[in-house]
């Protein structure tokens, strides 16, 4: 799951990253780890609580560091204390994510200077078919009445987030389909905590900019 | 810990579920579901004596519905006890599920 939103968020054309939300997208990665640990079946949530179901390796660091963490913090037992927890640690998900991608020889690696100064950083495709997939696993999961399979709920609700839907669909396509998105959203736990964290910092940060007369 | 019965009654197949569909046991309840769903054309999930549902069990109920509706057979949910309703209402279940207080049959 994370990897396949961190794919999205890649431009085709340029190899440039798509960061539109900054903090909301940092969240929903966190969510995306928590998906993917639910899908390695390492975890399991009720509406607030989470549970470790097994702790042995996934084959993936970074979801073997998350899960190496919760084992050893048994005072966190909620999806949104867990959020928080990893959000506030600030790993580099979307880095790990990409260098993975990278590996698997679907993108690659290109640094450049901007104003002989600034560090640019691309990740050209290298194989376009897995973003197509993922692009077209959206668009049907919100355009189609079909229930969607598990992992295409999830992909919806953390690409939601992330702001990343507008990537696949035109304005006029997500304006109609609003409330099937909303619906595929707020189906599962982490993502309704995810976006209960979101909405939480943006009232934080709201409270902290003063008002204009 | 779950336990699955299944009866027939007045044309829809009845799988009843009792104990707590979490993780351990949401492989059981989707392949009990999606049999039921693949060899009947009206399927209910009673969950009337269904104690706990977790994430891992919802999905399993969900995957069952959409086998039903790619099939296009009727998938109905019944009997919600008050832990498992609360469940289904925070993640808008009945967007997407045919929920009914009593069994359809």
């Amino acid at each position: 799951m994370l990897e396949e939103v961190v794919l999205l968020a890649v431009d085709e054309t340029s190899g440039g990253l798509r960061s539109t939300r900054e903090f909301g997208t940092a969240y929903a990665l966190v969510g995306a780890v928590f998906f993917d640990l639910a899908l390695a079946r390492k975890i399991d949530t009720g509406t607030e609580a989470i549970h470790i179901l097994d702790p042995g390796p996934t084959g993936s660091a970074t979801l073997d560091r998350v899960l190496a963490a919760m084992a050893q913090r048994g005072d966190l037992t909620t999806v949104r204390q867990w959020i928080d927890e990893i959000f506030h640690r600030r790993d580099d998900l979307e880095g790990e994510a990409l260098a993975s991608l990278i590996r698997q020889g679907i993108l690659r690696h290109e640094k450049s200077k901007r104003l002989w100064i600034i560090d640019v950083e691309r990740f050209p495709m290298v194989d376009n078919r897995p973003q197509q997939d993922v692009r077209l696993r959206l668009a049907e999961a919100i355009l189609s009445d079909i229930i969607p399979d598990t992992r295409d709920i999830m992909l919806v609700s953390i690409a939601e987030p992330c702001g990343l839907l507008g990537y696949v669909l035109t304005g006029m396509q997500l304006a109609a389909r609003r409330q099937r998105i909303q619906m595929l959203c707020n189906l599962e736990t982490i993502s309704r905590k995810v976006a209960d964290a979101i909405n939480a910092l943006d009232a934080t940060l709201h409270q902290g900019i003063p008002r204009m007369m | 810990m779950i336990q699955l019965t299944e009866e027939t009654r007045s044309g829809w197949r009845v799988v009843s579920v009792s104990g707590r569909a979490d993780a351990e046991a949401a492989d059981a309840l989707e392949a009990a579901l999606r049999s039921a769903v693949e060899a009947n054309g009206r399927v209910a999930a009673d969950f009337a004596t269904l104690d706990y549902i977790s994430s891992a069990g919802l999905r399993a109920v969900l995957q069952a519905a959409r086998a039903a509706q790619t099939r296009g057979s009727e998938f109905a949910v019944c009997g919600l006890s008050a832990p498992v309703r609360k469940v289904f209402d925070m993640s808008g279940l009945h967007h997407v599920l045919r929920i009914h207080g009593e069994l359809p049959c």
